[in-house]
């Protein structure tokens, strides 16, 4: 590494580091303050720390909702992200290996699903006609719906890569097709599917809008929408946003922090033969 | 008894006929190998009788019952492939043992069995290791075991050998010989290289563009190839096959010799320069351009006193040469 690109390194270090980290301890400083010293809304050092009194405050505020956000988003999410991870492995799956006529059609349904944004009347309506509208199960199928695709893109061309010798060794095994899916396959889908589940439940867990939309109803709320929710109560006690903010965003965090080499492995594994 | 009777097989890929009709019986305990250029259907074959292909039309019997429509797990034979197959995320023993516990066989049994297979095949100190931890010969070997353990009826083998270099090559070839008399099963074996075929088989099938060319023992294809097909085939260095006047000054369409059956004398009918030498130690193989015949390859001792650009007679051996 020459000086110059060591200079350009550490300088660009330091801008992201502003841009990533800056926000970040903001929110954490906020967060420890007492009411008075957050409604100046100043990057300090806080003189005071409140972190547990404001942490408790939190989690108690309009009967433990925030708890009751957490268990919702966590159920949406898992159930989503499982729903998507082993759909769309099976999709992938029949669609790199069988070849039939159908497949363009399927293929230009799995594209238009990446393309077509939502409509979110026509969806309500939907979900109202099925009996799904504020319902759970109802919003974990649509955050299925909306991950299928971009993860049925993923899996197919990650199993392009697994010869289909090793399909051929199960069925002179004597494997079932679903056997040869489920114990030769799935288990080598590994790296897509950590990528698959990282990436999705992140965007399940942090979604605001469709919850917004399709989850309707106090008993409903996720962990987004706390923030919501808390905002008009907490205008004067910013320090408790701040809470909410911090405690919501940790989750993720943890994700990204744990799992970030294998995002990139699986996003690249099965790119150069497609 | 272990019988595999082909009877008028064809496959076809669409309006490509890739098999045209094959007859063929394999008997109990034989080693048959098959063996032709790429693209003459071996391996399709190999798959059709595995059961990975279905037949266009005709029947396929093992032991005597029509299996033609039945499942591959179900008609008592087991594959071995190029690519061996195995399974990465399992260990060796679970390789060995996935056939078996598909079957849902007892987990003591299912252990002896493996273990029993290991140590025919010099695999017991790698039975925990993932296939990625084992050398080419090692993996190859996983794959013969997957095999055995399922006590199959009729062993397929498409192409094993072609992924190992050459020393580990000759070594295996031994192995699946030995291994082969051990079991005493059926064994059909596919490949293009007519050493492995020459080396291991009972029984030679050579095929050509979806055809038989012709079905012997090895010798008996070395010895009286019915075609210029089978003659240039079997045999290394390969057989001189002279077309135009010579063929027709000797009587035939296509008058053919082997190097090795090509005395070189004085008085040869056959004369012209050294191209080019290739000195294998035991012998010499020199290729000669002649006046008369055009080209020719003439197989002679090692220690043969001459260089590229001597002039040479040859003369084919009487009783050695073959007219088609």
């Amino acid at each position: 590494m020459s000086r110059r690109q060591l200079w350009t390194g550490i300088a660009a270090l330091c801008v992201s580091l502003f841009i990533f980290v800056v926000p970040f301890v903001f929110i954490l400083f906020m967060a420890v303050k007492d009411k008075r010293a957050a409604s100046k809304l100043e990057f300090s050092w806080p003189t005071e720390w409140h972190l547990w009194a404001n942490l408790i405050e939190v989690v108690e505020a309009r009967n433990y909702m925030l708890l009751l956000a957490y268990f919702n988003s966590t159920v949406i999410t898992v159930g989503a992200v499982s729903l998507i991870v082993i759909f769309s492995a099976m999709v992938g799956y029949i669609l790199q290996r069988r070849h039939s006529r159908w497949n363009s059609l399927i293929w230009a349904g799995v594209m238009a699903g990446l393309m077509v944004p939502p409509a979110v009347v026509p969806t309500i309506w939907v979900l109202q006609n099925l009996g799904l509208f504020k319902t759970i199960h109802g919003m974990v199928l649509i955050q299925t719906a909306y991950g299928l695709s971009f993860a049925i893109l993923l899996f197919r061309s990650f199993i392009s890569t697994i010869p289909r010798d090793l399909d051929e060794a199960a069925i002179i095994d004597g494997a079932k097709p679903l056997q040869i899916f489920f114990r030769v396959i799935l288990p080598l889908l590994k790296p897509a599917t950590v990528t698959i589940i990282v990436v999705q439940s992140i965007a399940i867990f942090n979604d605001f809008t469709n919850p917004l939309y399709y989850l309707p109803g106090k008993e409903n709320v996720t962990v987004q929408l706390t923030l919501f929710n808390f905002q008009s109560q907490f205008v004067s006690q910013l320090n408790l946003l701040f809470m909410n903010i911090l405690l919501i965003t940790i989750p993720p965090l943890i994700v990204y922090i744990f799992f970030n080499r294998q995002i990139v492995a699986g996003m690249t594994s099965g790119a150069v033969k497609g | 008894m272990a019988r595999v009777t082909l009877k008028n097989v064809t496959k076809s890929f669409g309006a490509v006929e890739v098999i045209k009709g094959v007859n063929l019986e394999v008997d109990d305990g034989e080693f048959c190998v098959f063996v032709g250029p790429s693209g003459c259907g071996k391996s399709t074959l190999l798959r059709i009788i595995s059961g990975l292909e279905d037949t266009t039309s005709g029947s396929i019997e093992i032991d005597g019952v029509d299996v033609s429509g039945e499942e591959p797990s179900k008609r008592g034979i087991a594959m071995v492939f190029q690519s061996y197959a195995l399974y990465p995320h399992l260990t060796v023993r679970e390789n060995i043992g996935f056939g078996l516990s598909l079957a849902k066989l007892p987990k003591a049994e299912i252990k002896a069995k493996v273990d029993a297979a290991a140590e025919k095949l010099q695999l017991t100190d790698y039975l925990d290791r993932k296939p990625k931890a084992l050398s080419g010969g090692q993996r190859q070997r996983v794959a013969i075991g997957r095999a055995i353990v399922r006590d199959p009826k009729v062993f397929l083998f498409d192409e094993p050998l072609s992924n190992l270099d050459a020393a580990l090559r000759s070594q295996m070839r031994i192995e699946l010989t030995d291994l082969h008399a051990e079991l005493g099963a059926t064994m059909i074996y596919v490949t293009h290289d007519q050493v492995e075929a020459m080396t291991m088989a009972d029984k030679i099938v050579v095929l050509n563009a979806g055809k038989i060319e012709q079905v012997g023992s090895p010798m008996e294809l070395y010895n009286h190839p019915v075609s210029p097909f089978v003659a240039g085939f079997i045999g290394s260095p390969k057989m001189n096959l002279l077309e135009g006047d010579v063929a027709k000054g000797m009587g035939c369409s296509t008058y053919g010799v082997r190097p090795e059956h090509l005395e070189i004398t004085e008085d040869g009918i056959w004369g012209g320069k050294v191209r080019h030498l290739e000195r294998l130690g035991a012998d010499t193989v020199v290729y000669l351009d002649t006046k008369e015949a055009g080209s020719v390859v003439v197989r002679t001792v090692g220690d043969l006193a001459v260089k590229v650009g001597d002039v040479l007679r040859v003369r084919p051996m009487a009783g050695k040469e073959h007219k088609f």
